[in-house]
């Protein structure tokens, strides 16, 4: 039997101080679902009363459907050795998050590329505003809506050839018996 | 191209061909994943330098200019300036699939589709990713390209230099480049 006996004490913990939602996932894995404006006070908390000084990354995620973007802010402590996985659902409209970049230096870096990526924004950011594309003038490219097919085909020279390549995951879905599901039907070449 | 100029050569153009093909200095940039195949091209199983086939540091001392794999916008622009930099005769290997026709990534936002719309190439060498010996066929293949007198594209790139800047800058949207006086 797995002892989680660390995992649920932190995540009573947080939930108690901020009265927010969790769950245990597995073992060294705890998330923790927060509303955005105490992602910042959950953070800071976690870094300098628990101990989880470490930020391991910052992930986003486009809910295109639900209109929503998920940033997932992923922590660790070098003592419990638990990764924190502290969520939040911002507006997909004019997107907008509060700037964590006095918690850690580096999630400047992160927050940059995701007002280019994903245009969301973060007021008092510091830095250029030019990261990793060049001379980009067209929807942030990494939002789901952004057709990039259409997108390379109006832009680049789309050299003659390619017109009879099929769709190969139909070959292999007929000797397989699986089916494609919906969502990923929009991908295909048809 | 002509096809064949081999009999109209003079004895000095002969050569000057001749010499030409069998130093070929090739300008140590990377560009995308096919870098990898170059250091096997190099080393003593494939051995290209008995082709006289070797490296170069700068873009002034260079004669080849390898494209390896796929190009995003942002190193088009210093293939550009890197290929203007280069003193003639220059010649462009482009290498891999990607630079044919996109590859894998011919949907992509960020990479060009095909490669002589930007700049002139040379030879193609196909495949994902080509193997050494496909990358030392490609540079016999220029070999006799230069030995027939046919490889000229840098007289070609500056006779079309404004149809070539018409492309480049419909990629390049802020143009802040210096002009070379060649």
């Amino acid at each position: 039997m797995v002892n989680l006996d660390k995992e649920n004490k932190i995540l009573e913990t947080i939930k108690t101080t901020f009265n927010v939602e969790g769950r245990v996932i597995r073992k060294n894995r705890v998330e923790i679902n927060a509303k955005k404006d105490i992602v910042s006070s959950i953070l800071l908390f976690a870094k300098n009363q628990q101990g989880y000084i470490h930020l391991n990354h910052i992930a986003c995620v486009d809910w295109l459907e639900k209109g929503k973007f998920e940033l997932s802010y992923i922590i660790w402590s070098p003592t419990d050795k638990i990764t924190i996985f502290v969520k939040t659902l911002i507006d997909r409209e004019k997107a907008e998050m509060e700037n964590i970049d006095n918690i850690w230096d580096q999630a400047n870096t992160y927050e940059r590329e995701f007002r280019e990526m994903y245009g969301i924004q973060f007021p008092g950011l510091v830095g250029d505003f030019e990261f990793i594309l060049e001379d980009w003038d067209e929807m942030p490219p990494m939002r789901r809506d952004f057709d990039t097919n259409a997108y390379a085909e109006k832009t680049f020279y789309q050299r003659p050839g390619r017109e009879d390549a099929k769709d190969v995951r139909e070959e292999l879905t007929k000797q397989s018996g699986e089916v494609i599901p919906d969502f990923a039907k929009k991908y295909s070449r048809e | 191209m002509t096809s064949n100029n081999n009999d109209k050569q003079t004895i000095v153009e002969y050569i000057k061909n001749w010499s030409r093909k069998h130093s070929l200095f090739v300008m140590a940039y990377g560009t995308g994943c096919g870098a990898i195949e170059i250091p096997a091209t190099m080393t003593s199983r494939y051995d290209a330098e008995r082709f006289g086939i070797r490296g170069a540091a700068t873009p002034r001392q260079a004669d080849v200019l390898l494209i390896t794999g796929y190009l995003a916008t942002k190193t088009l622009k210093r293939v550009i300036r890197v290929y203007e930099q280069m003193q003639d005769p220059k010649y462009v290997i482009a290498f891999g699939s990607c630079t044919i026709n996109g590859g894998m990534y011919y949907d992509s936002y960020n990479t060009i589709n095909a490669l002589d719309r930007y700049i002139p190439v040379d030879v193609y060498i196909n495949g994902c990713m080509p193997r050494p010996e496909a990358v030392i066929s490609g540079f016999v293949q220029l070999q006799k390209q230069i030995a027939e007198g046919n490889a000229d594209n840098g007289t070609k790139y500056k006779e079309n230099l404004e149809w070539y800047r018409t492309n480049q800058t419909k990629i390049i949207k802020n143009w802040r480049m210096p002009d070379y006086n060649w």
